[in-house]
Order: C-alpha cells, then sequence, then structure tokens
C-alpha cells in the first residue's frame, strides 16, 4: 500500500548542467517499490507550484535503510526548486504509486529503450532482471545530443551491452534511438525472442510501439503525463486507448499504468 | 505535543436536515468515490465527502491535455467523466457501507430530466445522506449555457430534483460565473434547495505562448486551488449577507486557517478540493487543527463562528460597489 511519507534528502548530486540524482528515505517506500512504479514528490513547500511531480524510482538501494533515488531532469519551475533541495531537507514523497513493470518471459531477451530522462526508470528494472535470474538486457539509448545521455555509469558497471544514439551525432549513431532499433528487429529470425521496454518523448514510444506491434515483438511502455493527484482520482493524467465507434476510451496514467503494453494505448 | 486549552471543541454541524460530526467535507471530482483515499486517511475522521459528479450513463470525459498547473492553482476540463449512476448504485456505494462518515452524492445532467432521473434512482440509496446538484454543466437544450447561469433555468432545475429525490437533503452547488452569486443563490432556494454550495471553479485557460495554442484540448477550464480564495471568500460573504440558507464554503482552502475564515465568513462547513491532490492526508489534520484553534481562541463550538464576521458599519457592499 504506497504511504506518505516526509523524506528526508541525504544525497543530492549535479551530474550535469540540468541533471540531477536525489537520494531520498523512506522505509516504507523503499520496501514496498517495484520496477517501473514512480513517487509524488513535493518539489517545494507552499503553494508555488502547488501540485506534487512524479518521478520515476531510479534505483532503491541495497542494505536495506530505506534509501531510494531519482534521477531527474530540471525542465521548468517544479524541478528547478527541487534541484535547489539542500541535503537535510524534508520532502513529503507519497509513493509507490503505479503498476510497474511486467517481467519478461523467461528466455526472452529485454530490450530497454531511453530517450533522453526516460533513462530515469531503468536502473531499477535492471536489478530486478538479474535478481530474478533473467537474462541481463540490451540497453539502446537516444538523446539531442551527448549532454542529455546519462547515468551510463551504471550500465557500463553491470557490463550491460548498450548502443547510442544522438540527433547531432555527437555520441553514438546519429538519429533516433529507433535507429537502433531496427536492426535488431531485423536480426532477430532465428535468435531469441525480444521484449522491449520503452520510455521516453511520446512520439518515440509511438515509433516504438510501432516497430514492435508490426514485428510481432511484445512492448511496454512508460507513460509520462500532467499528473495533479498520482492516486486516481483527478483524472488528469488520463491516456486515450483504443475504444468503439464513439471514439477513444481514457485510461489513468498513474493508476492503470504508467506502465501499458503498445497494443493498449493509442498516443 | 503541546497541551492545548479547555474542553475538545465541540465540532459538530449541522446544516438544515444534514448532520455532520465536523464541519470539514471532501469536493466533488477530488476524493474519487471515496475508497481511493483509505491508504492516507481514516474516512471516519471526516465530516464527509461528495462523490465525483454522476450522470444517467457513464461518461469517458475530454481528451487530454485535461489538466494545467497554473500560478497558486490549477485548470481542469475533465469533463464530467464518471462511472454513471446505475455502477455507482451497484458497485461503489455498497463499499462505503460502515465507512463511518456522511457520503454525499454529487448529480449533474445535460438535461433537466437528466437531473431528475439521477436524483431519482439516487433517493433513498442506503448509505446515502444526501445529494450535491452541479448547476455548472452545460444545458444542451440552452445552447450549451450552464445551467447556473439562469435564475429561472435554476429555479426549474432545482424544482424538478426536489420532486424527484424528496428524501434527500439537496444542497445546491454555486457556479461563480456570473454576475452576482446571491442572484443565483435566491433562485436555488426558491427552487427548493436545503443548502447552499460555493463556489465551483472559475472559467479560465492557459495558452502554450510559442505553440500559440491553449494547452486544455478544451481550451476552456476552471480554476482551482488558493489563487481563487479570496474570490470565493467573497461570495460566501455575499451569499450570507443576502440569502438565509446554510453554506458550504470552498474555493482553495489548504489549511485550518482557511477553513475558519470561509466558516466566519458564513459558512456552517467547508469543502476541500484541490488540497486532496497534493496533501491527500491533509483532511483530518485540518479538523484536528481547526479543534486546536477554537481551543485557544476559548470558542466552545464550532458552529458558534459561522457568520461572526465583524463588518465596520454594519453593512456590506454589493458586487458593484468597488
Amino acid at each position: 500500500m504506497p504511504c506518505d511519507s516526509p523524506a528526508p534528502v541525504l544525497r543530492h548530486e549535479a551530474l550535469n548542467r540540468d541533471h540531477f540524482l536525489l537520494t531520498l528515505q523512506s522505509t516504507r517506500i523503499a520496501r514496498e517499490a517495484r520496477a517501473g512504479q514512480f513517487v509524488m514528490v513535493q518539489t517545494r513547500a507552499g503553494s508555488d507550484p502547488l501540485l506534487r511531480r512524479p518521478m520515476s524510482l531510479y534505483r532503491v538501494l541495497p542494505g536495506g535503510r530505506g534509501w531510494f533515488q531519482i534521477l531527474y531532469k530540471v525542465v521548468g519551475a517544479g524541478t528547478r526548486y527541487l534541484s535547489q533541495q539542500p541535503v537535510g531537507a524534508v520532502l513529503p514523497t507519497l509513493g509507490p504509486l503505479g503498476n510497474g513493470f511486467r517481467l519478461p518471459e523467461p528466455g526472452n531477451r529485454p530490450v530497454l529503450l531511453a530517450g533522453g530522462i526516460g533513462i530515469a526508470i531503468f536502473p531499477f528494472l535492471a536489478e530486478a532482471l538479474r535478481k530474478a535470474g533473467l537474462p541481463a538486457p540490451i540497453l539502446l539509448y537516444g538523446g539531442r545530443s551527448k549532454r542529455d545521455l546519462v547515468g551510463l555509469g551504471f550500465f557500463r558497471a553491470r557490463r550491460i551491452p548498450m548502443r547510442l544514439a544522438t540527433e547531432d551525432g555527437s555520441a553514438g549513431t546519429r538519429g533516433y534511438v529507433t535507429r537502433l532499433l531496427e536492426p535488431l528487429l531485423d536480426r532477430r529470425k532465428g535468435s531469441a525472442r525480444l521484449e522491449l521496454y520503452a520510455c521516453g518523448p511520446t512520439p518515440m514510444l509511438k515509433a516504438v510501439g510501432a516497430l514492435a506491434m508490426g514485428a510481432g515483438v511484445p512492448c511496454q511502455l512508460a507513460l509520462e503525463s500532467q499528473m495533479p493527484c498520482g492516486i486516481g482520482v483527478c483524472l488528469g493524467c488520463v491516456v486515450p486507448c483504443p475504444g468503439d465507434a464513439r471514439g477513444p476510451v481514457f485510461r489513468r496514467v498513474c493508476t492503470e499504468g504508467p506502465i501499458f503494453r503498445a497494443s493498449e494505448v493509442a498516443l | 505535543m503541546k497541551r492545548l486549552p479547555g474542553p475538545p471543541t465541540d465540532l459538530a454541524v449541522r446544516l438544515g436536515p444534514l448532520r455532520l460530526k465536523n464541519p470539514v467535507v471532501a469536493a466533488s471530482g477530488t476524493f474519487g468515490y471515496g475508497s481511493e483515499f483509505l491508504p492516507y486517511l481514516d474516512l471516519k475522521e471526516l465530516g464527509g465527502f461528495v462523490t465525483k459528479g454522476l450522470s444517467l450513463l457513464p461518461r469517458r470525459g475530454n481528451a487530454p491535455p485535461r489538466t494545467c498547473e497554473t500560478p497558486s492553482g490549477m485548470l481542469n476540463a475533465i469533463g464530467l467523466a464518471n462511472v454513471g449512476v446505475e455502477a455507482f448504485l451497484a458497485e461503489k456505494l455498497p463499499a462505503l457501507r460502515g465507512c463511518g462518515t456522511v457520503v454525499i452524492a454529487n448529480v449533474f445532467g445535460e438535461t433537466q430530466d437528466e437531473y431528475a432521473g439521477v436524483a431519482r434512482r439516487l433517493n433513498r440509496a442506503p448509505g446515502l445522506s444526501a445529494i450535491e446538484l452541479n448547476l455548472s454543466c452545460p444545458n444542451t437544450e440552452k445552447g450549451g449555457l450552464a445551467f447556473g447561469v439562469s435564475p429561472p433555468v435554476i429555479r426549474e432545475v432545482v424544482g424538478a430534483v426536489r420532486r424527484a429525490a424528496p428524501d434527500l437533503p439537496l444542497i445546491v452547488k454555486l457556479t461563480p460565473n456570473i454576475t452576482d452569486v446571491a442572484v443565483a443563490a435566491r433562485a436555488a432556494k426558491e427552487g427548493g434547495a436545503d443548502v447552499l454550495s460555493l463556489v465551483n471553479t472559475f472559467l479560465g485557460m492557459a495558452i502554450d505562448l510559442e505553440a500559440r495554442r491553449p494547452v486544455l484540448d478544451n481550451v476552456v477550464g476552471g480554476l482551482s486551488g488558493p489563487a481563487i480564495k479570496p474570490l470565493a471568500l467573497y461570495m460566501v460573504h455575499r451569499v450570507r449577507g443576502a440569502i438565509d440558507l446554510p453554506i458550504m464554503g470552498m474555493g482553495g482552502i489548504s489549511g485550518a486557517r482557511d477553513a475558519l475564515e470561509f466558516i466566519v465568513a458564513g459558512s456552517s462547513a467547508i469543502q476541500v478540493g484541490t488540497l486532496n491532490f497534493f496533501d491527500p492526508g491533509a483532511m483530518p489534520r485540518l479538523v484536528r487543527e481547526i479543534d486546536a484553534w477554537c481551543r485557544r481562541q476559548g470558542v466552545r463550538a464550532v458552529r458558534d463562528l459561522t457568520g461572526t464576521l465583524r463588518v465596520p458599519g454594519g453593512s456590506s457592499p454589493g458586487p458593484s460597489a468597488v
């Protein structure tokens, strides 16, 4: 069951000018969290900004002390205030929320596709895969430029194979992350089945979902949305899903998601 | 914890036929159907809660984006998505049996008949304590104008619901998007309202400047949160001075002091809305803080505070006096 916990800031590191790694403490959140879930964090006390911000869980640190991490990028006022929170500050934090990832069928090879700050959801999944004794993943990671590719150290340290793409060609292949996926989907005939896990901007998720469904490969998409409450009551964060002659149906990203099968949503 | 002076405050309030154990009620659309909040609070600690607005048939609501944060507030255009009155009666209401607080069903329709139809289904529903009418819904028979902006329409729809659900206390929730809210309040009273709740959200919009597009898919949304508190407080004061009906005041209440201001302005009970989104455990704390404030101030019963505002000179200007 989720809880609202006053979570102290234990560490707060700047990875570069606009990316930060935040370590918080809450025994209950850390104990109950699963890969793919999120928390709602109050970025600053008072009424500006009014709403908490949904943040993927980056990792729960080993040791049972209730330490968990959030990797985020400063994109607006809320995340800017958050980046100014010092060690020792206490941030009301609600979670863990949402459904989390389903682990792959035994024997299937998981492929993680991250776009920009979408990387923030995958270290937790990589650790869950290892704990479950499942095959190690491959990471395909795209961003606008080299500066947008953060958190590589985690995957390097665990010898997780990585392929990079940047729109400006400053690291890896020039182009979108889907350019890294296409050859994998082409080559897979005869080899182990793949399962895709994608997190990033909506156009990327749409493209990855379409490629996966075209190739008949299972694919889970981690969605982002404007999310005032995070607990299923405001109905603000909905995503259109295949409906009927009357039009789409809407499902809540916070409650039915944030992880959806590619076939479940109409992005 | 610091010891508080005096005995616990008598927090019970009465609004016409409706009795609440304390004046703190969760507002419609911010509390789901109740059970969503069980991880964060004990429903028994609340004065009551109002359900998501119910229509005759289920509604899917508007396309996203449906919400947008604004300075000290937020806009929403959910489009009245809800499970429909039948699913509410079959699935949601039975789950609330013995929840220990007052359950109020919020009702809306696109036509007067739909309002009455929903109310008829709810009359005598076991476990339901009252109906609250949402008058901010567009009237499809009158060119999409909200029911709540026309006094004759308000009188008729309130009267129709009164006849359709004669056994339940009837709360009428007023829209602030009208020149003088007291005119709407009077029409609701003439239609047979027992209690007035005010205010619903203020119409507003947000713009994505670079794209030169409205942020909300619906273009227009309802503004809520601390940003609207002074506007709402004035409207409660205005209605209190003009109409003799008990009031549930609301609009941007984010703490006990806000709640108490609404009570002093003329509310018998208050509703908490947007606060539930960013602080889901807040309402029981509000109840405790209201008790603490009353004890420090030597107020024995919270109902004694209602309408105790001291206006210099004793009179209070109408909407055009500024």
